[in-house]
């Protein structure tokens, strides 16, 4: 519960059409699309600039309360869950693209920009923003950053954080601290934005985001490769890669994801495939003409069933389409749908998806594989049934077995999600008690009480 | 949607299962298309928000109460959120049934529940009934005492949603469905046999319209024939949350149609083509499954019909005319149909098709929400006539006699050039009498 003094500096301070207090507001304001997570604040708040933003952290700063950021919540390991209750801070209102910046070639936004606004924006002017979650639709910016968000063109052209140039950020104890700039080198000091790029709100609150934009790609090929084995289509990946060919996408699905997209737009996959590859090349043509014979002659050596080109963009986009809705058809078939984010250096793809396959049938699971395979990125997806206990638990250890070889491999327990509240345990196991420390301390250094969306990425003291 | 046992805090009948709202993975992908999140930027005004709402009344967490009936009724009910969903969430049904949910839960004061149990039950099922109760607006204008009203300003005193609906009202001509030959005989190569499901908004406000459908239909090659019997198709019922009036009258209609010797049941109104599509659901636990699935595979919208079909062109005259087309909800979110209408504008000789922004974002009319929330309706309805202006056609096309006064209404206000026609009406300039 808020204390009566602290809702009403709040009032005070920032007005009350811009407080969120009946209870049924409230009950919409504690989740993300974390399956199976939620939490009540006790009070939400609209700021409409970074004065209310500095504001509302003072008073929760006096108070000793805790302060969760969120954005659109479209969030996959439930950052913008307010598990302690406390104040949760909307940022979505401030919303406005201050500035795009030609000579520069950055553009500057309010944190509550949505991101594909931010990308039609600087395609009017022939730029190009490249980070594509994706719920780029929805998805804000500062929540893009706070998650370091990745998409399918990560690959070639990186993820969120490889566009931030600048941060201003609001502080626990209600400083302001602005970090990067314009400047295309910058090595002054710790390289404070970098450290809250993924930081997942716990350590500041972001009020504006400079990023770089570059010149998009003049021309693009797609391709659309069949396998009668998902070990080929691994080895194709890595093939392709070891070629030092970088498609701008190159992403997979397995038999499970093809049956589920096909029973759902019907566009005319194969069924009986076990794997397909969609892959783009993108920028100057006579490269492009090049990379996409290469990418031909790698696809049949490699024993691809069946390798497609698209004619034309109508074509090629319809191409793309069928990889997007895969989340889509298979969240379709079960009421509940487990997305894992597990992510292997790219040599390791094939004896992944074989892991999958096993782990599948000794945990008697049902379960989509697709991804950013180029990123050696997955996306096993579990579909089951929230209300069946047992499978619940089979699931969580079907996921448990997959981490620990996925880290004995060198991989990550998240190539883009963030660990949030759902993946502290794993991030444990993969950073150490050393590392887990060392976290606590850079994060008491900025946030000394504590107050700053507690309870994510790793376990606190008091837990 | 009913179960046995009453589900958390919904009451047994019509409620929404536990399924319909435990299939919301929060994704998020609603959020953009939803015209009242955009209006408000609320979560609870936003389907994922909504469905959470009904989720923690499902869970006990919640009561049914009054935060739940404003939800109901501020969804515009336009599916656009249905269409967007990944999983298959239909967030617009659930507010649907919610609103059946409020009749049980918290019903109206006892003057309201009667005339609304007048209007729903006793008038709108009995077509005669409605023609009669036209007769003094028709009257209203033909006397003159429309132009007294509108220029003493007099209906400015009163609430806004009755100078709004005044506004509304279209020149009346006289009800269509007593006029209507029992079969208007197809021209030129017979290709088939049709019955027309004329909608009570259409016959009433818009006779003249499904009058050219008709004709449309005739020039295409088909025997049209009107059953005079025909009932409301239940729309206005299931918006308003009375269930069991929609059930009684889709009984109806079922049989009487599918008693009929026809290929197709067509219909030139969105929202009927809609709900008649519902029958199969809204009638599962009455009615034989075979017949219900026949039902709904004989139900098309004119433009769907024409384009399975294939028009024939070969006698239309041309229509030097740039169009626009605005995407009822019921006709692209409800029934997926979206490039069909595209299709026969511009298979029009002359025509030239201007395509608008946003042409699949509702106009803000939704049943009766236009005189509810005037407010609301006016600034999506602004967005809507922006569109319009981008494209700077010189005429307006739809396929829904909601969204065409709406629309009507909102270009007349802002004092824009351009008509708005329902499709057969611009079909109809092409076809020869």
């Amino acid at each position: 519960m808020i204390a009566q003094s602290a809702m009403q500096q709040l009032e005070q301070a920032l007005g009350k059409e811009k407080l969120v207090t009946a209870k049924e507001d409230l009950l919409v304001l504690g989740y993300d699309s974390t399956p199976g997570l939620h939490a009540t604040p006790d009070l939400v708040v609209y700021p409409t600039s970074t004065d209310d933003v500095v504001k509302v952290v003072e008073v929760a700063r006096d108070h000793n309360l805790p302060l969760t950021p969120r954005g659109s919540a479209t969030g996959l390991s439930g950052g913008s869950i307010p598990i302690n209750g406390g104040i949760v801070i909307c940022l979505n209102k401030m919303n406005r693209i201050l500035e795009i910046d030609e000579e520069n070639l950055t553009a500057t936004c309010e944190p509550g920009v949505v991101t594909l606004d931010l990308f039609n924006a600087v395609a009017e002017k022939g730029l190009f923003y490249p980070p594509d979650p994706g719920s780029q639709k929805i998805s804000t910016l500062a929540g893009n950053v706070m998650e370091d968000a990745g998409g399918l063109r990560g690959l070639k052209y990186g993820v969120t954080r490889d566009y931030v140039m600048a941060l201003a950020c609001v502080l626990a104890d209600g400083s302001l601290i602005a970090t990067g700039g314009k400047s295309v080198k910058d090595v002054a000091g710790y390289a404070f934005k970098d450290l809250l790029i993924g930081s997942e709100g716990t350590l500041g609150i972001i009020t504006e985001i400079t990023v770089k934009l570059i010149p998009p790609p003049q021309t693009k090929q797609t391709f659309l490769a069949y396998f009668d084995n998902i070990r080929t289509a691994g080895e194709a990946v890595s093939k392709i890669i070891a070629a030092k060919i970088i498609p701008s996408t190159m992403e997979i699905m397995d038999k499970a994801t093809i049956n589920c997209v096909e029973d759902y737009v019907g566009i005319g996959l194969p069924r009986q495939m076990a794997a397909l590859l969609l892959i783009e090349v993108d920028g100057h043509p006579a490269v492009v003409a090049e990379e996409a014979e290469a990418l031909k002659e790698i696809l049949e050596q490699v024993g691809a069933a069946e390798v497609h080109q698209a004619k034309d963009a109508q074509d090629a986009m319809k191409l793309a389409e069928a990889r997007r809705t895969a989340l889509s058809a298979l969240a379709r078939v079960s009421p509940t749908t487990l997305l894992e984010d597990a992510t292997v250096p790219r040599s390791k793809l094939a004896d992944t998806f074989t892991l999958i396959e096993q782990l599948t049938e000794k945990y008697q699971l049902t379960v989509g594989t697709f991804g950013h395979a180029g990123d050696g990125n997955l996306h096993p997806t579990v579909l089951c049934d929230e209300r069946n206990e047992d499978e619940m638990k089979r699931a969580h250890a079907f996921y448990d077995e997959l981490y620990e070889q996925v880290l004995a491999w060198g991989g990550t327990v998240s190539g883009e999600h963030g660990i949030g509240i759902a993946k502290k345990g794993y991030l444990a196991k993969q950073i150490g008690p050393g590392g887990v420390a060392v976290m606590r301390r850079v994060k008491s250094a900025f946030d000394p009480q504590g107050i700053m969306n507690p309870g994510k990425i790793f376990v606190s003291e008091q837990e | 949607m009913s179960d046995q046992q009453p589900l958390g805090n919904f009451t047994e009948l019509d409620a929404p299962t536990y399924e319909d709202v435990l299939q919301c993975m929060r994704c998020g992908f609603c959020l953009p298309t939803c015209p009242t999140f955009a209006l408000t930027g609320r979560e609870r005004s936003s389907p994922r928000g909504r469905v959470a709402l009904a989720r923690a009344v499902a869970e006990g967490k919640l009561d049914f109460n009054q935060a739940m009936k404003d939800e109901a009724f501020f969804c515009l009910d336009c599916r656009a959120c249905t269409t967007a969903c990944p999983s298959g969430v239909k967030a617009g049904e659930v507010m649907e049934v919610c609103r059946a949910q409020v009749h049980q839960q918290l019903p109206a004061p006892k003057w309201q529940g009667t005339l609304r149990n007048l209007v729903l039950k006793r008038m709108v099922p009995n077509p005669a009934l409605m023609e009669t109760s036209m007769l003094p607006a028709r009257l209203y204008q033909k006397l003159g005492i429309q132009w007294l009203v509108r220029n003493s300003k007099i209906l400015k005193l009163g609430p806004t949603w009755i100078d709004k609906a005044e506004g509304m009202l279209p020149e009346l001509h006289r009800p269509l469905r007593p006029q209507l030959p029992d079969i208007s005989p197809a021209k030129g190569e017979k290709r088939g046999t049709v019955a027309f499901f004329l909608g009570c908004v259409m016959t009433l406000l818009y006779p003249e319209v499904s009058r050219q459908t008709v004709k449309v239909l005739n020039h295409q090659g088909f025997d049209v024939i009107t059953p005079k019997e025909q009932k409301c198709c239940g729309a206005p019922h299931l918006t308003e949350g009375d269930r069991e009036t929609t059930r009684e009258i889709a009984a109806f209609n079922l049989d009487l149609f599918l008693d009929l010797d026809i290929d197709a049941i067509v219909t030139d109104c969105a929202g009927c083509g809609a709900a008649l599509k519902e029958y199969e659901e809204i009638l599962a636990e009455r009615k034989d499954l075979e017949r219900l699935r026949l039902f709904h595979e004989k139900i098309k919208d004119i433009s769907e019909f024409l384009c399975e079909q294939g028009i024939r062109t070969e006698a239309l005259k041309q229509v030097d005319k740039s169009v626009t087309y605005h995407e009822p909800c019921h006709l692209c979110h409800a029934q997926g149909i979206s490039k069909q209408p595209r299709e026969l504008i511009q298979a029009i000789p002359g025509v030239e098709f201007r395509e608008m922004k946003e042409a699949s974002w509702c106009c803000g009319s939704a049943a009766t929400f236009s005189l509810k929330f005037t407010d609301a309706s006016q600034e999506i309805l602004d967005r809507k006539l922006e569109n319009v202006r981008q494209t700077g056609a010189e005429i307006l096309v739809t396929g829904n006699p909601g969204c065409h006064l709406q629309l009507a209404w909102g270009l007349q206000q802002a004092q824009m050039p351009q008509p708005v026609l329902h499709i057969t009406e611009l079909l109809g300039l092409a076809t020869p009498d």
